[in-house]
């Protein structure tokens, strides 16, 4: 496990929440969405998000030296929509598992495959590629705030020591 | 057997309020190190920041997940953003942000200096770093304070 992954991951992962939070306080809405939320749930999707964060940052990551290395920074961005996307997937499929679970266990047996699994089927392709789209734009997002930073942080030029 | 929701809302709140005196108790410690090292190399100095970073973060996603669990406990009673709670509440929450996103740019100058050969005068910059992280923790625990108790 290295500092500079386990940074990026709670930082976008912190980012993200945060930013949906102010947005949805500052249009009213969050009291009653919040409200309609079990606790456990929440800190459980929470956890799940900052988990497939940690792990899609590392894979990102691997094998690139963003202190020190220049040229692993240009080549950041790329890695960081493509990861993103495998992010955004990631969680679908938690919230996804979530779902048909919580609505297998609330439905009749004998509805079961015509109420959630078949539904289920023919919604999970196209919510997987919106996900993928959206965590992709999120991911090049980040990737963008992500290099910013490092050059608010001094780094900028041509590659340094290699960092542990 | 169904958990109380006060007590999920005491343990949640706990979490918090620990979160946020772990984080500023560590920025304190590396202020109070950086100002006054006494015998304590700057190396060694370097070595206790990058520790507290790797804390700083863990309770950086521990704060904004029971952040969240704390508002969630208000549910549909929570102020608007229109009241002096809720602009306070979004000041807090602008401020938490500008923390969390500022502290990026921390964490990469002190893993920075780490890498290298540590001279006396990055005691200066580690100074200055954790000075700021410390003052925008308490400007940030005062608001948590009004909202709590205001």
């Amino acid at each position: 496990m290295k500092l500079l992954t386990w940074a990026l991951a709670t930082f976008h992962t912190t980012v993200f929440v945060l930013i949906i939070v102010l947005f949805a306080y500052s249009g009213g809405g969050l009291g009653g969405a919040l409200g309609g939320l079990n606790t456990f749930a929440g800190l459980g999707l929470f956890v799940a998000l900052w988990a497939t964060t940690y792990l899609t940052t590392s894979r990102a990551l691997k094998g690139l030296d963003l202190i020190a290395s220049a040229r692993a920074r240009a080549g950041y961005p790329i890695r960081a929509l493509r990861w993103g996307a495998a992010n955004g997937m990631s969680f679908l499929v938690i919230l996804g598992l979530v779902a048909v679970i919580g609505g297998i266990a609330s439905t009749r047996p004998e509805q079961v495959v015509s109420g959630i699994l078949i539904p289920a089927l023919f919604i999970s392709p196209i919510a997987l590629v919106v996900s993928a789209a959206f965590g992709g734009a999120v991911g090049a997002f980040f990737g963008m705030i992500d290099l910013a930073l490092f050059a608010v942080a001094g780094l900028t030029g041509e590659d340094a020591e290699p960092t542990v | 057997m169904e958990l109380d929701p006060n007590v999920v809302h005491v343990a949640i709140r706990w979490l918090h309020v620990a979160a946020m005196a772990t984080a500023f108790g560590g920025a304190v410690s590396v202020l109070a190190l950086s100002t006054r090292p006494g015998d304590v190399s700057a190396g060694a100095i370097v070595g206790v920041a990058i520790r507290y970073e790797w804390i700083f973060w863990a309770a950086a996603g521990v704060l904004a997940m029971t952040g969240i669990g704390n508002l969630a406990a208000f549910g549909a009673a929570l102020l608007g953003p229109a009241t002096n709670w809720g602009v306070t509440l979004l000041l807090k929450l602008g401020s938490v942000l500008t923390l969390v996103v500022l502290s990026l740019p921390r964490t990469l100058a002190v893993a920075r200096m780490s890498a290298g050969p540590i001279a006396p005068s990055v005691m200066i910059a580690v100074r200055n770093l954790y000075g700021a992280t410390t003052g925008a923790f308490a400007a940030i625990l005062a608001m948590a304070i009004w909202l709590a108790h205001g």
